[in-house]
């Protein structure tokens, strides 16, 4: 039991990361693997900002006289997911508009169908 | 002294001007490019006399390592942007013809930020500012890659993006351990206590940083988005793609393994893959009958061997490897510029639809021909000092498992030899129709800029060799690059 609370955060983390990625390996349509890698990527940001998080811690506030390092959060993972959130999304709005003209090209999502690029 | 910041601060600010320059038109946005990357350029120029003794290292903001982030401008970091703004000046000057119909202006706020992108990306001693600039680049390629939104640009687009992106979660995946065991993010901090963390997940962070890297860098199991996206970009695009995107992903790899984690016992491994990508990428080229996937599986093999050197661990094979860097830049970006024209007179991407072009384009076909003898490495262009000093190391380390190597690295340029004869027979075969029909003067240039510095390096290596030596002794020079960074405090 204290195996889970310790590591709580970090088995939820992996466990989304691997979810995604068994989306994006076994679907067939586009839009499922597109929200598969938004799993993954909400995935990595749980674990960045668990890296840094801290029972009942709170904000680093340094003017506050009662306030002792030990009960700080770092604040680095939590700027680091910031960073991170921002590029998901630029990913995953390019990632819809090529979904959409690639629909318009061949009038499906399925990727198994639009294979006109072998190798 | 020139503030190395500008180098990143150039085309950025270049790439943010280009909307409002184009309320008054969007054909300024081709010279915005032009100028941007010229002056990067003559600022590469200018740094390279001081950074010979001493990397210059700048604090953005102030902040002292291990805080804050900081740009290391060590004579590596430099030659790869030098590398970087020639090509992007080169390729901006073709694009000017090359690129105009359709959204011209995007076009180039794309190229300039995926010129940041790299320049970033060789430029900074922060490993998440490493990862920042390098999705910039990526998600740039992206989109540059389905720029012409027809349906083999968009599906190559796709494809990239996926694999890319997994690449790139990965990458953040490694970052998180990497920041949970050292606690930093600088790159000489967490080198210089990396020996000291002891737990398995220092190798699965070095994993998760191999892979992810290695789908840009096109390293074997992890190259299949790069045959498409580098045949259907536009031309220009191919070329910076080929010439220097996954170079950087390359460097990225070795920054990593050999500078941050110092896992010099994985070279082996790396060299082995290295030569692995080149014999598969070799041998996919041998039958393609389209002439951009040929050049991009040929890309394929040159990275392999670029792999190789750089994991052969001596200085002289990085230093053959940057040359190697140098001297496909320049080939397969001049081939790829001249294929772009080819493939637009011919009609047709396919091999066998290009007999004739050596009467109807000469001067293209001609520098075509240079570059072709160039990448295969035939004396006295650019390509045979690169891979000579690459042989010459491999053998000098006595080994018998590099000398295997070596010998099917051999085998693989053979393999090269073969496909591109067979490529140049179709171009100067005869068809009768003697008709000149060149490329635009604005094509021409940049191809004849190009074969003229293959030539001239190829004919005096010692113009750029004794700069490589010195950026090859500095990348393996790890306590070096630890102390002059944390020692500036």
């Amino acid at each position: 039991m204290e195996f889970i609370e310790n590591y709580l955060y970090y088995i939820a983390s992996f466990g989304l990361i691997l979810i995604g990625l068994y989306i994006m390996l076994v679907k067939d349509n586009l839009i499922k693997i597109i929200i598969g890698l938004s799993i993954i990527d909400t995935g990595v940001n749980i674990l960045i900002i668990s890296m840094g998080y801290l029972k009942k811690g709170t904000a680093p506030i340094f003017s506050r006289e009662s306030l002792l390092p030990s009960r700080m959060v770092d604040p680095v993972p939590q700027a680091l997911v910031l960073t991170a959130i921002v590029i998901g999304v630029a990913i995953l709005a390019l990632a819809l508009t090529l979904a959409i003209v690639l629909y318009r090209h061949y009038g499906t999502l399925n990727v198994r169908k639009i294979r006109d690029l072998k190798w | 002294m020139v503030n190395p910041v500008l180098l990143i601060i150039i085309p950025l600010t270049g790439a943010f001007a280009i909307p409002l320059f184009g309320f008054i038109s969007k054909y300024i946005s081709k010279y915005i490019s032009l100028i941007s990357t010229l002056v990067m350029a003559v600022i590469v120029g200018s740094l390279i006399p001081k950074v010979i003794n001493n990397p210059i290292i700048v604090m953005i903001g102030g902040f002292k390592p291990p805080f804050g982030i900081n740009l290391v401008v060590s004579p590596l970091s430099l030659f790869f942007v030098g590398v970087i703004s020639l090509l992007g000046f080169l390729v901006s000057i073709y694009a000017i013809k090359y690129i105009d119909d359709g959204d011209i202006d995007k076009y180039h706020l794309l190229f300039l930020l995926f010129i940041t992108g790299a320049t970033g990306v060789v430029l900074t001693g922060d490993i998440f500012n490493l990862f920042v600039f390098f999705e910039i680049l990526c998600i740039s390629s992206y989109a540059l890659v389905a720029y012409n939104r027809d349906k083999d640009g968009v599906e190559a687009g796709i494809k990239y993006l996926i694999q890319g992106s997994v690449g790139s979660a990965f990458i953040l995946i490694g970052i998180a351990l990497l920041y949970g065991l050292c606690g930093s993010l600088n790159m000489a901090d967490i080198a210089s206590q990396i020996h000291s963390v002891n737990s398995p997940l220092l190798s699965l962070s070095l994993f998760l940083f191999l892979t992810g890297f290695g789908i840009e860098a096109a390293i074997f199991p992890l190259n299949g988005w790069l045959p498409d996206a580098h045949s259907s970009a536009p031309s220009t695009i191919s070329a910076v793609l080929s010439g220097f995107a996954i170079e950087i992903g390359l460097y990225a790899v070795l920054r990593i393994v050999c500078t941050v984690f110092g896992a010099t016992d994985i070279l082996h491994f790396l060299a082995g893959l290295g030569i692995f990508t080149l014999l598969i990428g070799e041998i996919s080229a041998f039958k393609q009958d389209d002439i951009k996937r040929l050049l991009a599986y040929s890309s394929i093999g040159q990275i392999g061997l670029i792999l190789f050197a750089f994991s052969l661990g001596s200085p002289e094979g990085v230093a053959g490897g940057l040359f190697h860097i140098l001297s496909h830049a320049l080939s397969k970006g001049l081939l790829f510029l001249a294929a772009g024209y080819m493939i637009y007179k011919a009609g047709s991407r396919e091999i066998g639809k290009m007999k004739g072009l050596g009467t109807r384009m000469p001067v293209t076909s001609f520098c075509f021909l240079i570059g072709v003898f160039s990448l295969v490495g035939l004396p006295p262009f650019i390509g045979f000092p690169g891979k000579f000093i690459i042989i010459k190391s491999a053998l000098s380390t006595n080994q018998g498992y590099f000398f295997v190597l070596v010998g099917a690295a051999l085998l693989g340029t053979v393999i090269e030899i073969s496909y591109f004869f067979k490529l140049l027979q179709n171009i100067f075969s005869k068809t009768g129709e003697d008709k000149v029909d060149e490329a635009p003067l604005s094509a021409l240039i940049p191809i004849i800029i190009m074969a003229l510095i293959i030539l001239a390096v190829g004919v005096y290596p010692e113009i750029v060799s004794r700069f490589l030596h010195l950026a090859s002794a500095n990348f393996m020079d790890r306590m070096g690059y630890i102390n002059n960074i944390l020692g500036a405090l």
